[in-house]
């Protein structure tokens, strides 16, 4: 069992992390805070699957002079790289939509947003 | 070796995630938010990921962190 | 009360995410079926059937440019929905007047020199990092977020006004939607040269035109997601 945990303490590390960035959406009440919470849960998805691509041993896959085999997985780092640039852009639509809700309301606390309605 | 740096990155992720909860400043929350994606980065970097250990560099830790430091400023620095 | 039901609640659901994690090939196994089936045949034709030595930027640009060409008109989007969001009711650029509570000082003089200093320089490494791109790790959006950085960098230091002659306001929105117009472009090629959107050329004697097509892409790329950073935070009132 520890072992197993050991050899997989990539996968151990997202599954925690992810869970910790939930927490922080739940029970964190401001919302810029909620939003660091949903990237922390975005960042452990990206880190579980860029671990299923790891191999013992491989070299980033890149074929110049004096690479050589095994390299990791190419296809989980592309879909990272993809999935990381789509997170800055929903950033920074959910931020200017708080700065909004902010001018708007004059707070970004979410009971106190509740209560306004 | 290589093991023991892998423990040590992911428990240094843990405590900044951690550490961002138990921020009440938010200023602060986005200065550590910074530090997880540059950690995030040299452990990518270490699993033989450079493209996405330079995006995360260069977007996570960079751009976010900016965003997030511009829309404090823009609303409320504490959190209640 | 609420914190010891939402931990309660994430032990629940941290204990079926961990028995699946112990059903999973362990850890850095060759022989998972994620590494078995596609993989090896990118590693091994990727350098000569897509082009580039850094098989990465093949399988984003070349064996699945068009899931990059819905990305790159993601962040488009997400620039004209920040606009949307943020000028919606308001005339032009005016935003609402708030009374700043201290004029702020300028930056010093050691911290504009030095930011004037390290312009040319992070530039170039930006270039560096956008035409090598597939040779080398990184590529167009690195090397164009790095690019933005500096945009950034230069409009608290120095003010927006030197920013804004980075990006003459005449081109600035076809800057701005540099990099969907070019895949659309280099597709459009595709489809007229080749008969299907997004082809490259598969003959061993146009290896070149392959290698030019993903740099040009990568430029487009670089191009845009600088001008839609440095729009973005100038639109979100980082200039202040």
């Amino acid at each position: 069992m520890i072992a197993m945990l050991w050899q997989n303490i990539d996968y151990v590390g997202s599954v925690v992390l992810f869970c910790i960035g939930l927490y922080c959406v739940i029970t964190k009440n401001n919302l810029i805070k909620k939003f660091i919470g949903l990237n922390i849960m975005e960042t452990s998805v990206f880190a579980f699957i860029i671990a299923l691509g790891v191999v013992d041993g491989g070299e980033a896959p890149i074929m110049g002079a004096g690479a050589s085999a095994p390299f990791t997985n190419p296809i989980p780092q592309a879909l990272i790289l993809t999935g990381i640039v789509v997170a800055v852009s929903t950033t920074a639509l959910a931020l200017s939509l708080i700065i909004r809700i902010y001018e708007h309301c004059g707070t970004i606390e979410a009971d106190e947003l509740r209560e306004m309605e | 070796m290589s093991e023991l740096f892998d423990l040590v990155l992911i428990a240094l992720l843990i405590a900044c995630a951690l550490a961002v909860i138990r921020t009440k400043d938010l200023l602060g929350a986005a200065i550590i938010f910074s530090t997880y994606s540059l950690v995030l980065c040299l452990m990518w970097q270490h699993r033989g990921a450079p493209d996405v250990a330079m995006t995360e560099a260069a977007v996570g830790a960079g751009v976010t962190t900016v965003l997030f430091l511009v829309a404090i400023g823009r609303t409320v620095r504490r959190e209640k | 009360m609420k914190r010891a039901l939402t931990i309660a609640m994430l032990v629940l659901l941290a204990m079926p995410l961990l028995y699946a994690m112990s059903q999973l090939p362990p850890h850095g196994s060759a022989t998972s079926p994620a590494y078995t089936h596609i993989s090896p045949r990118y590693l091994e034709r990727g350098p000569e059937e897509a082009g580039a030595e850094n098989v990465v930027t093949d399988v984003i640009l070349n064996y699945r440019g068009f899931d990059t060409n819905g990305e790159v008109t993601v962040i488009f989007t997400s620039l004209a929905a920040v606009l949307a969001v943020l000028l919606a009711g308001r005339k032009g650029d005016e935003r609402p007047v708030r009374e700043p509570a201290a004029e702020p000082s300028p930056p010093s003089v050691v911290v504009r020199f030095v930011v004037r200093l390290l312009g040319p320089f992070v530039t170039m490494f930006a270039v560096y990092v956008i035409i090598n791109g597939h040779v080398s790790p990184g590529g167009g959006f690195q090397g164009g977020t790095v690019f933005g950085a500096l945009v950034i960098l230069i409009t608290v230091v120095l003010g927006r006004s030197v920013a804004e002659k980075l990006q003459p306001l005449g081109v600035r929105r076809i800057l701005q939607a540099a990099a969907p117009l070019t895949f659309v472009a280099v597709g459009v090629l595709g489809l007229a040269l080749f008969g299907d959107y997004l082809a490259f050329p598969r003959d061993e004697a146009l290896a070149w035109v392959r290698t030019s097509w993903l740099m040009v892409i990568e430029i487009g790329i670089g191009v845009g997601g600088a001008a839609i950073i440095s729009a973005i935070f100038w639109q979100m009132g980082g200039d202040r």
